[in-house]
């Protein structure tokens, strides 16, 4: 009854599963950790091997091969010996690597606060006071070949950041701050999920990341810092779209960057325009969509905290999709 | 005679005896051990009744867990369906892992022990059967309410491992969270009753001469495992009753805003879950290795090397609890630490491994079901056994915690570990329980399904979860290729499913249960557990010289039968046992047996009316049924600790035995040593979650109550504890009148009670209540344990006051008086540390 | 359909995430007219999908970025729903 449709989605490869993001890594703090997998299948296959041949020996082997295996000496070498000194090794090993990935870095570093929040992230790019210059939600820019330092914290109830080409996971523990660092080494966009569950639809908590050039970054950065937007393409429904944003209420949880909407309950929409995905990644991004998410987003992610707009006309959606499409 | 000296030499040539046996024995003691008919049947407190019952209800509630797996296969066999919708599927996932982890695995397990071992060690029963009865039938009304909460909706859905702050009020609003806490409450209640049963039964019930070098090695694990649960179930105990104090009374103990931590539950619900997994894999490999020796025809090889490979796994798995925390951002020291010791847990499994390849090496093993079951087993548990540690390194949990990757782990141990064991179990030992053997044909078939089934089901998981599919979601966007490994998992699990459903029909057509006629011994066991058996269990109890008596003694099934052993008759007119010494099962005493009773059946039925209504909020209900249960126990209490008219009897090989003792000896006495170190350990998390929570940020701590008031609490439970012990001590004096010694632990009674609403009462006086912070709610916390303690108390002293009134409070020393004053002497304890440490820590506010 | 992100305001079969916003497409197949109004056929329908504005001025569905060789493949998906 339903085919399996192949799909093209606009982040379909970044969120992808194929190859296993997990043996794909694409930076220093995922590099180690895809060597490690690697060796660790390797080995554990190995050694699932032996057994297996151990135990088709004693099962069916020849009197002579079976009685090697008969005794307590077998078990020792096997069961004891043998274990201790692989699991010492690669302990070391593991204790060393994570040591490595754990340590502060040196040198000016770029911060960003990401907050989990049921079910979307909360994006703060941090001055070197510490101090939010810059808000942002559900996708996170970062320059190619610098280390980032993530804190992450939650509003809410335990989530977790987890984007696997970039790095290992960390959870989002309301009450404390979290650091995790990532670093990508070539530019391009790369797939997150929360891997915490959060309840409702926890299934549905994806995110981006967007890996610039640091020329490219640094001019991103710059302008949107200083609200220098793209220009919008003329839209007759542009000005109306500005106008419903406030008189539809949305200001009321949603922030716009130079306008009067402050909203902070809901993510920012000041780029919302640009972004891969709608929904926290799980939508593409078209006007089409748009409209669809704010007519009635319970329909799509049941539970999430926006209600429907349903009182909103044709004519009222296609304004703020409009206006929502130029915020860049 | 030094019990621990051994047997008299004598005896092993005195026995078997020859001789027959005087007509009407065995009538009588077929009359003393009769079941009872039609409905009063439910009354029964036999293991052979208990024990089948216990077994076919874990496994339905493996059957209704598997059944919620199977819909949640198929709503992930595809992207984006609606099979099960969102908020159905979270309920679903939620109940799949509870009810499998604690309503099938660990009471299978119990189950299995009840069944089993009072066979296995010759013994009548267990020594509490009434209370193996009640934990039975808690379990039995307390589970199906809790799997019933699905039809309502209300079914948890916060996952089995429930974090808060999801599960506390503000994010769990509905009444399902309680459903799961107070839900756990009564099975935790059954867990802790079956281990106190476990232990006794294994120290202090084997035939004489199971030393412990003797003792079948399902004994040494269900021992491990019985222990494991004294320390570990009060971590989930405790935990339990802070966040249900959490949500009902909105005290903070894991809200950061008000000086509690998330991270607290997770603490204290990984300190039980992790030995939890080992709690079930244990036993489990404990039948393995007790099966292994019939299947593969030749003793068990390095039986010692297991033996001490559940003691070092029983140990260390209390070690490696923030395993699971890896990625919660702790120190890297305490992250090292748990690693390292997550690695050498799997030393003693691999042992365990080991030792079976042996054994088969030795053997010339035959390929029936029960041995196809085992060897699917071992092959599977060593595939998990690798990805655990693999898990166990930290870098790599940070890639694959909390995806699917760990789904296929924890099936991969917990289905090779103890689910293939389990069906190996069901067929070998099937002919102990039913007329009819379950078929060998069908059984390859049924093997095949489910072991196939498994890995096409598990395998490809592994590779899910490094694409990237976390754990515990209802769908996942099409486009992303997840599609194919989910649909491979979807068919393993319909295979996997036919194959238990084949299994179902099996036992429909061939378990006909039975007491009497069963199959018998199928598969040529070499254990106690074969020897013919009544309702009375074994006609004589045998002397045992090696492990596996029937093998080395042809005869003695035989001799068994025409009573030529311990105890051919019932001399006391009542159903007996005997109580051996621990280390060398050396006779000891006479234990007289309870019959069927109706009380522990209503205690056990009021008990879980008062857990599920007070999860409906109708108080007063629930309180109204908690009452009776209450006036039940004591009804039941009241018929135990009676003297016996024949003080010593005659078990043969000139061997005399009392039928009433006293003392540090006695079961009763253990049994309330071991409640006491499990209300001990819950008194020791809670400690622990004190201390935790002192040490987040201090601005949530002030000054503590007045620290002067110490002089009187202290003092007066010293008081308690010195009447207890006096009123004891003057039991043993001849001229005593009959109230004196009563009067003397009621007076310590008071004064522990007095003691204890000092300490509430000035803490009352301060600005701290429950709900101000997290100082405020542990503090609280801390005085509701001592004062359910107290109120338990009060109810002992009510009793103790009934049976001296009723002159039954014997001297020189009484088992009803010796175990109040035990738990009086430890609730003074508690109650002085207690108040010591909420007022001297921390020291400098 | 799910690439383009139909499913945000309409419901079909495989198509997520069944919104609420626009008409049901389950039975499209059988509608005689494409959003009351045009006739349904093929080749208004696939030129409609990508740019429903330019037939329906005051449409709630916007123009959507289809290739037209995408915008002929939905068509056909469309044309297998509640056929009879």
């Amino acid at each position: 009854m339903w085919p399996l449709i192949s799909t093209r989605s606009a982040v379909g490869d970044a969120l992808g599963g194929w190859p296993p993001p997990v043996l794909d890594p694409a930076g220093p703090y995922a590099n180690p950790l895809a060597t490690l997998s690697w060796v660790l299948f390797g080995g554990a296959g190995l050694v699932f091997l032996v057994v297996l041949a151990a135990l088709w020996i004693a099962l069916f082997g020849t009197a002579a091969r079976k009685e090697k295996l008969g005794g307590t000496r077998a078990i020792w070498i096997g069961g004891v010996a043998f274990p201790v000194v692989v699991l010492s090794v690669l302990l070391v090993w593991g204790l060393s690597m994570t040591g490595s990935l754990t340590a502060p870095i040196r040198g000016d570093e770029m911060r960003v606060k990401v907050t989990g929040e049921m079910w979307w992230w909360r994006i703060a790019y941090l001055g070197a006071d510490g101090g939010a210059v810059l808000h942002d939600a559900n996708e996170l820019h970062i320059p190619v070949g610098r280390p980032v330092v993530l804190e992450l914290e939650s509003a809410d109830v335990i989530h977790n950041f987890w984007v696997p080409r970039l790095s290992g996971k960390l959870d989002m523990i309301p009450g404390r701050t979290n650091i995790m660092r990532i670093q990508a080494d070539a530019p391009g966009v790369f797939g997150g999920q929360c891997a915490e569950y959060c309840g409702g639809p926890h299934a549905l908590m994806g995110f981006v990341v967007v890996a610039h050039h640091s020329e490219d970054f640094a001019r991103l950065m710059t302008a949107r810092r200083a609200n220098i937007r793209p220009p919008a393409p003329a839209h007759p429904d542009l000005a109306r779209g500005a106008q419903l944003f406030g008189s539809a209420g949305c200001a009321a949880c949603h922030r716009v960057a130079g306008t009067g909407a402050n909203g902070a309950a809901g993510p920012d929409l000041s780029y919302v325009g640009s972004r891969q995905t709608l929904g926290a990644g799980i939508l593409p991004n078209n006007r089409g969509t748009l409209m669809g998410w704010i007519g009635n987003s319970q329909a799509i992610k049941p539970g999430n905290r926006m209600p429907p707009y349903s009182m909103l006309s044709s004519d009222d959606l296609r304004a703020l999709a409009v206006y929502l499409e130029a915020q860049r | 005679m030094n019990p621990e000296k051994g047997l008299d030499p004598a005896v092993y040539e005195r026995l078997p005896r020859p001789g027959e046996r005087p007509e009407g024995e065995l009538d009588e003691l077929n009359r003393i051990w009769a079941a009872p008919t039609g409905i009063a049947k439910l009354t029964a407190v036999n293991n052979n009744y208990v024990g089948v019952w216990y077994v076919a209800t874990a496994f339905l509630f493996f059957i209704l867990a598997g059944v919620l797996a199977l819909a949640m296969r198929a709503q992930l066999a595809l992207p984006l369906q609606g099979i099960l919708p969102q908020e159905t599927y979270n309920q679903f996932f939620t109940m799949h892992g509870t009810i499998m982890m604690f309503l099938f695995a660990v009471p299978i397990m119990e189950a299995l022990g009840v069944l089993l071992l009072p066979q296995m060690l010759a013994a009548r029963d267990l020594p509490f059967p009434r209370l193996s009865a009640y934990a039975f039938w808690a379990y039995f009304v307390g589970g199906l309410c809790f799997f019933a909460s699905l039809f309502f909706g209300l079914a948890p859905n916060g996952g089995w491992f429930m974090y808060p702050p999801l599960t506390s009020t503000t994010y769990s609003p509905g009444i399902n969270a309680d459903f799961w806490l107070l839900g756990i409450g009564f099975i935790e209640i059954s867990a802790i009753a079956g281990a106190i049963e476990i232990i006794v039964g294994v120290l202090r019930t084997r035939a004489p001469g199971m030393s412990l070098r003797e003792m079948p090695i399902f004994a040494w694990g269900m021992l491990v495992f019985a222990g494991m649960i004294v320390i570990a179930f009060p971590a989930v105990i405790l935990g339990t009753l802070l966040l249900e104090l959490e949500r009902a009374l909105n005290w903070p103990f894991f809200d950061p805003t008000r000086g509690g931590d998330p991270a607290l539950w997770q603490h204290l619900f990984w300190f039980f879950g992790h030995p939890e997994v080992y709690i079930i894999f244990l036993p489990a490999s404990a039948l393995v290795s007790m099966m292994l020796p019939a299947l593969a025809r030749t003793r068990l090889v390095g039986h010692n090397l297991i033996v001490l490979a559940f003691l070092a796994t029983g140990f260390i798995s209390f070690g490696v609890w923030s395993h699971h925390m890896f990625a919660t951002g702790m120190p890297a020291l305490s992250v090292g630490f748990f690693s390292a010791a997550s690695m050498a847990v799997s030393v003693p499994a691999g042992i365990q491994v080991f030792s079976w390849i042996a054994t088969f090496a030795c053997g010339k093993p035959v390929f029936n079901t029960p041995t196809l079951f085992v060897i699917g087993g071992l092959v599977t548990f060593v595939i998990g056994g690798l990805t655990g540690v693999m898990v166990a390194l930290v870098p790599f949990d940070w890639q694959v915690h909390d995806t699917h990757f760990i789904v296929a782990h924890l099936h991969y141990v917990l289905i090779g570990g103890a689910v293939f064991p389990l069906f190996a179990v069901f067929y070998y030992w099937m002919g102990m329980t039913s007329r009819r053997a379950l078929s060998e044909r069908m059984g390859k078939w049924i093997f095949w399904l489910m072991f196939l089934g498994m890995q096409v089901i598990f395998l490809p998981m592994h590779l899910t979860g490094l694409m990237g599919m976390p754990r515990r979601v209802y769908t996942y966007m099409p486009g992303r290729d997840f599609e194919i490994t989910n649909m491979i998992s979807t068919i393993g699990a319909f295979i996997f499913a036919t194959g238990v459903l084949l299994f179902v029909i099996e036992l429909a057509r061939n378990f006909r249960f039975t007491v009497e006629d069963d199959a018998g011994n199928v598969y040529k066991g070499g254990t106690l557990e074969w020897l013919p058996t009544g309702l009375y269990s074994t006609r004589s109890i045998p002397l045992v010289r090696s492990r596996y008596p029937l093998w080395d003694d042809p005869n003695i099934c035989k001799d068994v039968e025409e009573g030529r052993y311990f105890l051919p008759n019932a001399p006391t007119g009542h159903r007996e046992t005997l109580i051996t010494s621990p280390i060398r099962a050396t006779p000891e005493y006479i234990q007289i047996m309870p019959g069927p009773s109706l009380w522990p059946f209503l205690s056990a039925i009021f008990t879980a009316g008062f857990f599920v209504i007070m999860t409906v909020q109708a108080y007063g209900v629930a309180v109204f049924s908690g009452v009776l249960a209450i006036l039940c126990v004591l009804r039941w209490m009241w018929d135990t600790d009676r003297p016996v008219a024949v003080e010593h009897v005659d078990i043969g090989a000139g061997i005399a035995l009392p039928t009433y003792v006293t003392g540090s000896r006695t079961h009763g006495w253990w049994a309330m040593i071991i409640l006491l170190i499990v209300i001990g350990m819950i008194f020791l998390m809670a400690v622990f979650s004190y201390l935790y929570l002192y040490g987040i940020p201090p601005e949530f701590w002030i000054k503590p109550a007045d620290r002067r008031w110490l002089f009187p609490i202290v003092a007066l439970y010293a008081l308690a504890a010195l009447l207890a012990w006096l009123g004891r001590h003057v039991l043993t004096r001849k001229r005593v009148s009959t109230w004196a010694p009563s009067a003397l632990l009621l007076w310590g009674m008071v004064a522990a009670a007095a003691a204890f609403v000092i300490d509430f009462v000035t803490w009352r006086t301060t600005r701290i209540t429950g709900e101000t912070s997290g100082q405020g709610a542990i503090v609280h916390a801390l005085l509701a344990l001592q004062g359910c303690l107290v109120a338990i108390l009060a109810l002992m002293g009510g009793f103790l006051a009934a049976r001296t009134a009723r002159a039954l409070v014997t001297k020189p020393r009484n088992n009803t008086f010796d175990l109040i004053t035990l738990f009086t002497l430890y609730l003074a304890g508690q109650g002085a540390a207690s108040a010591l440490l909420t007022r001297l820590v921390p020291g400098g506010l | 359909m799910n690439g383009a992100g139909c499913g945000s305001c309409h419901s079909a079969p495989g198509v997520w995430p069944e919104g609420e916003v626009g008409p049901s497409l389950d039975s499209f197949a059988q509608q005689t007219l494409i959003a009351g109004r045009l006739p349904n056929r093929a080749d208004i329908l696939a030129d409609y999908v990508r740019n429903a504005p330019k037939y329906v001025p005051q449409s709630g569905m916007p123009a959507m970025p289809l290739t037209e060789e995408e915008a002929r493949d939905v068509a056909a998906y469309l044309y297998t729903l509640g056929r009879r």
